[in-house]
């Protein structure tokens, strides 16, 4: 799991300057922004000839999906002073949320992990940039060894580590389901953002009255 | 210079969505409470979901599926994370050496 956004991010430099990008803006856009799919995705725009307007908004649309993620880290930052807060969300990747949220649902408490975690992904992120930036096209494609899968197949197995009962089983599969058919269908930059948001409503639909496993840890603010 | 301006505007884009929430002091009711506490679960889903059946931006039948089915079972046999993960590459790799 630490490994892969360095594995992710050499890829990225070397794209990026087939794109055309030099190295500081390279280096740049993993520092300014530090997301990888819409980091990515605005290559491709750039390719296209893309104006920063659309670039932007399409950034946007993608990284909504953080809003549903920070909201729900939200109680357990707990009442830290702003700039804590603010330094927290600018570490906020679908990665350190999953790792992050999974620990707190396993009644972790504190910054630590999180942050430890997270601070990490950082450095690994920037690092990998850094050597596709010098290291060019000479890096082996990691499709060959299926490390692409590598960040969705973590993503599978914190789902299945984190079920807690039949409500859990019931979210996880509509949202799954539900974003799949997005991206397949062409709404890829939105695709996370409406299964995630939903797929809660969903099984509220369908599993009224069935209340949250209980004799967990209820996440309380503060 | 267009590029600075759109990686500038498009960390300050991402940046927004990664505070806003933050920015609020949340003294969520029950009901906010029940739904937050399920986003988790369904945010990392979607993510799964989406490069699993859709792994090029369309849907595709492909090694993914076969290696997240390996994912779920290792997961829930060994309840172990990195184990779970190998797996699944091990399976991607695999499908894809053969094809």
């Amino acid at each position: 799991m630490l490994i892969t956004p360095f594995l992710v991010g050499v890829p990225f430099g070397i794209l990026a300057r087939e794109t055309g990008l030099d190295a500081l803006q390279t280096s740049g856009m993993s520092v300014i922004m530090f997301a990888g799919a819409s980091q990515f995705v605005a290559l491709e725009l750039f390719r296209s000839g893309a104006t920063p307007v659309v670039v932007i908004a399409t950034t946007l649309l993608i990284n909504l999906r953080h809003l549903l993620m920070a909201a729900s880290m939200r109680p357990h930052f707990g009442d830290r002073p702003l700039p804590t807060r603010l330094g927290l969300a600018y570490l906020l990747t679908d990665e350190a949320f999953a790792m992050g949220s999974s620990w707190y649902r396993r009644g972790g408490r504190g910054l630590a992990y999180y942050l430890t975690f997270a601070a990490s992904m950082w450095v690994l992120w920037n690092l990998g940039t850094i050597v596709g930036v010098l290291a060019g096209p000479a890096v082996p494609d990691p499709r060959v060894v299926g490390l692409d899968f590598a960040i969705t197949a973590t993503f599978i197995a914190i789902v299945v580590l984190g079920i807690r009962g039949r409500r859990d089983v019931v979210i996880a599969l509509v949202a799954a389901v539900a974003a799949g058919l997005l991206r397949g269908m062409g709404l890829a930059v939105v695709a996370v953002v409406v299964a995630g948001a939903l797929a809660p409503l969903v099984a509220h639909l369908f599993l009224r009255g069935e209340e949250p496993t209980p004799g967990l840890p209820t996440e309380v603010p503060g | 210079m267009t590029e600075w301006i759109a990686i500038v505007g498009s960390g300050l884009a991402t940046y927004l969505t990664r505070s806003l929430p933050l920015l609020v002091t949340l003294r969520p009711g029950a009901r906010l409470r029940g739904y937050l506490d399920d986003l988790p679960i369904a945010v990392i889903a979607a993510l799964a979901g989406a490069g699993v059946l859709a792994p090029e931006q369309r849907l595709a039948v492909g090694p993914e599926i076969a290696a997240a089915a390996v994912v779920i079972l290792v997961a829930r046999w060994r309840r172990n994370l990195l184990l779970a993960v190998l797996a699944g590459i091990a399976v991607v790799a695999l499908v894809r050496a053969l094809a």
